[in-house]
């Protein structure tokens, strides 16, 4: 019973998210598809360049349709695993004090944003997957379209570590005064670390090793090195062990942090 | 002469305010100072990852587009100090333009005796960016003592493309954020900006010559960073500069017009 309406609420936070975000038509296709596009379309420019002046036709054993593969899907999954809006949307909630409605409701905090997160997930990624798809098919870019759905998986359940980090960072303001620049330095830092502007295995060994223990390239450079076959499948388990144990340490945090900024909430701004 | 004088005390006006508006952003920057410095730590993680992309790079390449290591870690040194510059005057105030037409606030600006386009791009400056402007400023002047054969007479060239640079940045950002007074949901369109601007971040060199043309005109990001890293690394070429000096009050003309044409379209939100 208490599952029944747990998911039917969900189910309806991920509607709402679906239709709030079809609601401005001109937006959602500036979002899904116009972002999409012009980001993989610069990076793929920057690997054509590196080529034509490399004179070589392989770079660290892949040639210039591997990289221009990875570009493109590299530019969809950071898509994917990137979460702005609704990290901005948590941290207003809180610091107007907005959260008051929220509160007093038989839902938590978390599983109000995580399922609308979900919800706009979904439809800007069913959307903006025809990209990468038209423009493999069309230039016959090497992609591998059986281990799709594993890096897919991956990738979604690295947006449920994001999703835990945004609610870490929320928290804060329930502390400090000014959360969003907090935001904005959280995420850079995260993109830096995904492998999203260049392949992670290019990069100088020591850094490797670095990257490899934290779960952030599982939001690029593993599935994308997966579907382009950069990598196998014991990277992609790597991937998954240290998202788990990020997400546990996460949460525990994130936890701790909530309880003890509901006890310092004064309602501001009800 | 007489003509002069209203101007003069029109300049003087505006010169005063902006004083003011400097002064009240410094003491509002001071009062959060963990934020102060997270905006700088979050600038520092933007160009680790422009210079990470291509220091790693370089590790298998000795050229990208027409510049080696050296000639792009200049670029990359005049992209930040641009950067710098646009992000401590203009950017705070460019990119809650869209919040600021939805809450309403855009009527007070409107209702004030003064140039609203003025105020509403030059009213908050971010102080604490001028950390950031000395680690650009660090970053160029190193790479540059490490560019064989440099004149530094060449340098002088950064009086006129400095301020061509920041011109163009603000006169197409500006122009972005003006359509928040069309549309009412403009949020991705302003992100659009931020994908727009990482053409900017790259050499102009990388494109193929038809893009790089319309980068250079038509939508002239390319004007930013990668024409002043040109004046200063490339053989002399009088053309770069003339453009520039042509282009950047143009833009700026242009998108005073254009800010004039979406304020037509404008209907109170805070009534």
């Amino acid at each position: 019973m208490l599952f029944a309406a747990f998911w039917k609420r969900n189910l309806g936070f991920f509607k709402l998210a679906i239709s709030t975000n079809l609601e401005y038509r001109l937006n959602f296709v500036i979002d899904a598809l116009l972002q999409p596009t012009v980001t993989s379309g610069i990076e793929m420019l920057l690997w054509w360049a590196v080529f034509k002046s490399v004179g070589s036709t392989a770079v660290a054993g892949f040639t210039r349709e591997y990289y221009l593969s990875y570009a493109l899907w590299a530019a969809f999954m950071s898509r994917v695993t990137t979460s702005w809006m609704y990290e901005s949307r948590m941290v207003e909630e809180i610091d107007s004090g907005t959260i008051n409605s929220l509160l007093v409701r038989p839902l938590s905090f978390y599983e109000y944003y995580f399922s609308q997160l979900m919800g706009y997930k979904f439809i800007t990624t069913f959307f903006s997957f025809l990209i990468p798809l038209i423009l493999v098919l069309n230039f016959n870019l090497p992609t591998q379209f059986d281990r799709l759905p594993l890096a897919l998986l991956l990738a979604f359940y690295y947006l449920i570590l994001i999703h835990s980090i945004s609610f870490l960072v929320s928290t804060m303001a329930f502390f400090l005064t000014k959360v969003s620049s907090l935001t904005t330095a959280k995420n850079l830092f995260i993109w830096v670390l995904t492998g999203e502007l260049v392949p992670t295995d290019l990069m100088p060994p020591w850094l490797q090793n670095i990257m490899f223990n934290l779960p952030f390239p599982s939001g690029a450079f593993i599935p994308v090195g997966y579907i382009t076959g950069r990598i196998g499948i014991d990277a992609v388990q790597r991937g998954f062990m240290n998202v788990t144990v990020s997400l546990v340490l996460v949460n525990i945090l994130a936890a701790y942090c909530w309880k003890k900024g509901l006890k310092s909430y004064v309602g501001t701004g009800a | 002469m007489l003509a002069l004088a209203p101007r003069i005390i029109r300049l003087k006006k505006y010169a005063s305010l902006y004083k003011a508006f400097f002064r009240a952003s410094f003491i509002a920057d001071l009062e959060f100072r963990s934020n102060f410095l997270i905006r700088i730590l979050t600038d520092i993680f933007w160009y680790a990852a422009q210079i990470t992309t291509f220091e790693v790079l370089f590790l298998h390449t000795d050229k990208i587009g027409d510049w080696n290591q050296a000639q792009t870690r200049v670029f990359l040194g005049v992209l930040f100090v641009i950067d710098a510059i646009y992000m401590i005057v203009f950017s705070e105030n460019l990119d809650r333009m869209s919040e600021k037409v939805r809450k309403g606030d855009m009527d007070l600006i409107l209702s004030k005796p003064v140039e609203s386009q003025f105020i509403i791009s030059l009213q908050k400056v971010n102080t604490a960016l001028f950390g950031n402007l000395i680690l650009g400023l660090i970053w160029f002047f190193w790479s540059l003592s490490h560019l064989p054969e440099f004149s530094s007479w060449r340098l002088l060239w950064l009086i006129v493309m400095v301020p061509c640079g920041v011109s163009v940045v603000y006169a197409l950002r500006f122009s972005f954020s003006a359509l928040a007074v069309i549309f009412a949901k403009s949020e991705n369109i302003q992100f659009l900006w931020f994908q727009l601007y990482k053409l900017a971040t790259r050499p102009d060199s990388i494109y193929f010559p038809w893009l790089k043309f319309i980068l250079l005109t038509i939508l002239p990001i390319g004007m930013i960073a990668s024409v002043p890293a040109r004046v200063l690394i490339d053989p002399p070429n009088i053309w770069f500069p003339l453009w520039a000096v042509f282009l950047a009050p143009m833009l700026i003309y242009l998108s005073h017009r254009f800010w004039n044409f979406c304020l037509k379209y404008y209907s109170s939100a805070s009534s």
